[in-house]
């Protein structure tokens, strides 16, 4: 937590070795993973099993590219991602039920989690340090969430929200094109608005920010309202593919996005980081869970496996890094 | 260093706090202050207290080690797979095996000068498959009930259990103020560059914050496995969140440098009083878990308000 010291956003010229081998050291294991998946088990790289990685890949990742602008924003990740989505899920699927209409259901959902996201922004925007608020805000959110709905199933119980959850346009899955919709707008904000660079400088180096007069405040609530827009947005999915909410329904989401997010090599100290690279991450992740499935691994060495990924992934990039500035 | 004055005060208005809640939930519930419900919440400490200590030491010396919960579980599962060969020897494989998971890691932190959250989240993660794997996906079992008695037996309002750990805060509490290893914690994580100028050693003290909180978190879940005679692979969980708001009630700041022993000491029971009232209005745990959640919030919102000067400063 200490050693923030020396990060320059403008990274000189040796840098784009470091963009050109982050993508490549991802994109290479993913490859690797595909090959030894197509020579291990001939049902790996079918077409059906291809769109079933893409399809679970998109809902984490939509939820990792929010959660990227928190990393970028130099406020590591936020332990309340999962529990987000579910609230969504349930609010979603709930207003549903209650005979709402799916866009004011969306906005209202949508406005859930604007909203969570902005006060916890805010908290860590006057210093708080984020691990803690979004730990704390996680269980506040479960909490509520349990004593709101008793711990019971909500059904959304209608055809529209099945299809969005469901439905394949041209044979591909929705969430597929939520992912590359959502990869494209967070790319184009982070390389092409000002908000984007406004949090991209706050996180690179904070101080400096605050002395040129940047609103830090401004840029760390709009990454987490960002993340958890993102995170709502993955939890309407995932009521909409399986036509309810319920507290208890994403358990291991947070893991995934933050994992997700890590092992691609987005700076865990802040100030750099692309959409690219974490939806390179996530079907990384997907590609390796997907691939000790279909081999019979238990769900203790996927875990395990992935904890590991993330430890390597944070750990070389680091190294990297430090060497190249 | 901080001046003792303040310290005092900090101090003060914790003992207060958990003087004011002992009174305050006494009067509202009869049963409250009965030698079983002490007892109770003294297990509820000596269970709490060992991981508030690890993390909280990690948070003194201004790193943060997010993988005490997962650290426990595995204790846990050692402790009451290999409980046959008696209690004893259950503990301490399952400690030694925390205790070079927790040095590793230091090792790894140190050496690579990576923020410890990133790293340690990465082996919560990990540690929890590790659970999995070691258990089978399994709950186990210890292979005779009797033979745990004896680390819950109760003493009055003692068991064998909390006076480990009240012992073991009395060490560390000694360890942390007058020890040179224990006043280095405190330079680095008050100012890591002005520790290095000033000669402290960083590597060294990484390494032991980082065995020692595996230690702590060991032995607290080889022995709360051991007492209740069973490990469950996704146990232990929400330990994470009760040692963080442990550690923070007690005045422990997440700006490095300063938090006390006795502040954690007294966090813990703030925690479990909080819990032993809500256990008594026959809640569910989620409001547990919910009023957790909030009273950390809520502290984490008053340090900021208090220390936003101090704050400024020591950046």
């Amino acid at each position: 937590m200490k050693d923030a010291a020396h990060k320059d956003p403008t990274a000189p010229a040796r840098a784009n070795l470091r963009h050109l081998v982050v993508p490549l050291g991802v994109g290479g294991a993913a490859l690797i993973i595909l090959i030894i998946g197509w020579m291990a088990n001939p049902a790996f790289l079918t077409k059906e099993n291809l769109l079933q990685i893409v399809r679970s890949a998109a809902l984490i990742g939509i939820a990792a590219l929010g959660t990227t602008f928190i990393t970028i924003a130099g406020h590591y990740f936020s332990l309340a991602v999962g529990q987000t989505a579910m609230v969504c899920a349930i609010c979603f699927a709930g207003t549903l039920s209650a005979g709402w209409g799916v866009v004011p259901a969306l906005l209202v959902t949508l406005l859930l989690a604007l909203v969570l996201g902005l006060v916890q922004g805010y908290l860590v925007g006057i210093g708080a340090n984020s691990i803690i608020l979004t730990l704390g805000a996680g269980v506040v959110i479960y909490g509520m969430a349990a004593l709101v709905t008793d711990n019971k199933v909500v059904r959304t119980g209608t055809d529209i929200a099945e299809w969005i959850g469901r439905a394949r346009p041209l044979g591909i899955p929705t969430q597929t094109y939520a992912l590359i919709i959502f990869t494209v707008l967070a790319h184009i904000v982070l390389t092409r608005t000002r908000l984007g660079r406004l949090i991209l400088l706050v996180g690179a180096n904070e101080p400096a920010a605050r002395a040129t007069g940047l609103s830090v405040r401004k840029a760390t609530m709009a990454a987490f309202a960002i993340a958890s827009v993102a995170a709502g947005t993955c939890g309407i999915f995932l009521a909409a593919q399986i036509g309810q909410g319920r507290v208890d329904q994403f358990p291991t989401l947070n893991i995934e996005v933050i994992a997700a997010v890590l092992v691609a090599g987005t700076a865990i100290q802040g100030g750099e980081g692309s959409a690219l690279r974490t939806t390179m991450g996530t079907i990384f992740i997907a590609l390796l869970n997907n691939l000790l499935l279909l081999s019979g691994q238990p769900y203790g060495i996927r875990i395990f496996v992935m904890g590991f990924c993330v430890v390597l992934g944070v750990s070389l990039f680091h190294v990297l890094r430090q060497r190249t500035l | 260093m901080k001046s003792l004055p303040r310290l005092d005060i900090q101090i003060t208005s914790r003992i207060v706090l958990v003087l004011a809640l002992f009174v305050l939930f006494s009067a509202l519930e009869s049963s409250f202050a009965t030698e079983a419900n002490i007892y109770t919440v003294l297990e509820g400490f000596a269970f709490t207290g060992l991981v508030a200590l690890a993390i909280g030491i990690t948070i003194i010396a201004g790193e943060m080690d997010l993988s005490v919960g997962s650290m426990a579980a595995v204790a846990g599962v050692i402790a009451v797979s290999f409980a046959g060969w008696g209690l004893t020897c259950a503990v301490l494989l399952a400690v030694l095996v925390t205790a070079t998971l927790g040095a590793l890691q230091g090792v790894a932190i140190g050496l690579l000068r990576i923020p410890s959250i990133v790293f340690t989240v990465g082996t919560m993660i990990g540690l929890r498959g590790l659970v999995y794997i070691l258990s089978g996906e399994e709950t186990v079992v210890v292979p005779d009930l009797k033979m745990v008695e004896v680390i819950r037996h109760p003493v009055s309002v003692f068991s064998l259990f909390s006076l480990i750990t009240i012992g073991i805060f009395i060490l560390m509490g000694l360890v942390l103020s007058y020890s040179r290893p224990g006043r280095n914690v405190y330079a680095i994580g008050g100012g890591r560059m002005a520790a290095t100028a000033a000669g402290v050693p960083v590597f060294r003290t990484i390494v032991l914050i980082f065995t020692v909180s595996g230690i702590l978190a060991g032995l607290a879940g080889s022995l709360v496995c051991l007492k209740s005679g069973s490990a469950i692979p996704r146990g232990l969980e929400g330990l994470l969140l009760l040692a963080a708001a442990s550690a923070l009630i007690g005045g422990t700041s997440l700006s490095g440098g300063r938090g006390t022993v006795l502040g954690i000491a007294l966090g813990v029971m703030t925690i479990r009083f909080v819990s032993s009232y809500i256990h008594f209005k026959a809640m569910s745990y989620y409001a547990e878990n919910l009023a957790i959640g909030a009273l950390l919030i809520l502290v984490v919102a008053i340090d900021l308000l208090v220390a936003t000067p101090s704050r400024t400063a020591h950046e």
